[in-house]
């Protein structure tokens, strides 16, 4: 269940970050819209990264908890 | 093992090609937006990647009405590599007798090909009339175009640079269809043979697959945002995707929530079936009997017609490959971690 309540918790905060930001107006300087709006590809491979970096940091946890349990011979569990 | 190294090869090739390979040339911006008819009037072209100077002299600029009437800029004269000056002598009236028309704007010349920026000008009658139509409409039609030679990807106003996302956004639905199809399929194997292997390997699937899921929508979402203006504007796949995503969350509540192993393990396999059965129409058939915001969604086919071309079609396949493959790897760690699990007796 704490899978689901951090991937909810991210995408509400990036819901409410992408609400605070101009919708449509462009600004001079507005830095996700110069440059043909190239830092908004940079933002999407950056969300996919981090998204798998999130799904390997949780497996880690799982093997770290099983490699206590190897060497702790169950005393871990309680 | 050479699947892993193809993945790593075809992510390269999918980073690579997608960054570095440039726009084609396009149009920014045309000002003013308006004149009337009968002046004479000095456009400004803004153009995208465009080299300008290089076809100086050979730079034509029209503004067109229809296939049949446009007319073709006098003079023509190169700012800069993005700036252009077109000299027209608006017509007299418009071709078939409006009181106000938008026209489109085109430039073409051998170094860049041809661009348009459509509903780039609106021209205005002016307060003399004039019954008759005006030849100068079809004087100079728009002909002997040029081709941009070279590997380019299309320029498309509103979206420009992020049309690369399609090797990155897009992907991520191809990988969430296999996943799940791969978990979908352990599941049937399970009910013929209940083996709890063939049920851990279900549910790792559908656990990167719903990981790729939502990778797709928060990426969606984040593009829509600078490119419809908003990140959740209910367009019919955003919805349709979020609830077979919250099915196959339930998927996971509905595991979680037995006591005996077993018994879980077969309602979850009949429940993830059903699932997948779901999970087709709302991602591949609801979306297309609407109107959506998202491209080649109604009617034909994704792949059909101009949405991809073929430049974008050689990165655009490897990067599916590489990307399913990357999710078909990130599974089996999980799986080999969840033997591991089973063998020492689980871990709750």
């Amino acid at each position: 269940m704490k899978f689901f309540k951090t991937r909810i918790f991210f995408i509400i905060v990036l819901f409410g970050a992408l609400y605070l930001c101009p919708a449509n107006a462009y600004a001079a300087g507005d830095f996700m819209r110069e440059t043909g709006k190239i830092n908004v590809v940079v933002g999407v491979i950056l969300l996919l990264f981090f998204g798998i970096v999130a799904y390997l940091i949780r497996l880690e946890r799982k093997l770290t908890k099983l490699e206590h349990q190897i060497n702790d011979d169950h005393e871990w569990k309680n | 093992m050479w699947w892993k190294i193809t993945s790593v090869l075809l992510l390269v090739y999918t980073f690579t090609l997608g960054m570095l390979v440039p726009l084609r040339p396009g149009i920014l911006t045309v000002s003013p937006e308006s004149g009337l008819t009968r002046q004479s009037t000095v456009l400004t072209i803004s153009g995208y990647n465009a080299h300008f100077t290089q076809g100086e002299g050979q730079t034509r600029v029209w503004l067109t009405y229809d296939d049949e009437n446009a007319i073709l800029a006098h003079r023509v004269k190169a700012l800069s590599d993005t700036q252009l000056e077109a000299e027209f002598q608006l017509p007299a009236n418009l071709p078939k007798g409006e009181a106000t028309m938008v026209l489109n704007c085109i430039v073409d010349n051998p170094a860049d090909g041809t661009s348009v920026l459509p509903n780039a000008f609106q021209l205005k009658l002016d307060s003399t009339t004039m019954q008759e139509y005006d030849p100068t409409w079809k004087a100079h039609p728009v002909e002997k175009l040029n081709v941009k030679k070279g590997f380019t990807y299309p320029y498309r106003n509103v979206i420009y640079e992020t049309i690369r996302n399609t090797y990155f956004h897009v992907p991520m639905w191809f990988v969430l269809l296999f996943l799940l199809l791969a978990s979908a399929t352990y599941s049937v194997i399970y009910l013929l043979n209940p083996k709890p292997e063939y049920d851990s390997k279900a549910s790792a699937y559908a656990e990167t697959g719903l990981l790729f899921g939502l990778l797709g929508l928060v990426t969606g979402m984040l593009w829509a945002h600078y490119a419809w203006g908003k990140a959740w504007s209910n367009d019919i796949k955003q919805i349709t995707t979020a609830v077979a995503l919250l099915i196959y969350m339930a998927y996971f509540i509905l595991r979680s929530s037995f006591d005996e192993p077993e018994k879980g393990a077969r309602l979850s396999a009949v429940y993830n079936i059903f699932a997948f059965a779901t999970l087709i129409p709302l991602l591949y058939v609801v979306p297309r009997m609407f109107a959506s915001l998202h491209p080649g969604a109604t009617g034909s086919p994704a792949f059909g017609g101009q949405d991809l071309d073929n430049t974008m079609r050689a990165v655009f396949y490897p990067a599916i490959i590489g990307w399913t493959l990357l999710g078909f790897w990130m599974t089996s760690l999980r799986i080999r971690a969840k033997r591991i699990e089973d063998k020492l007796g689980g871990l709750d």
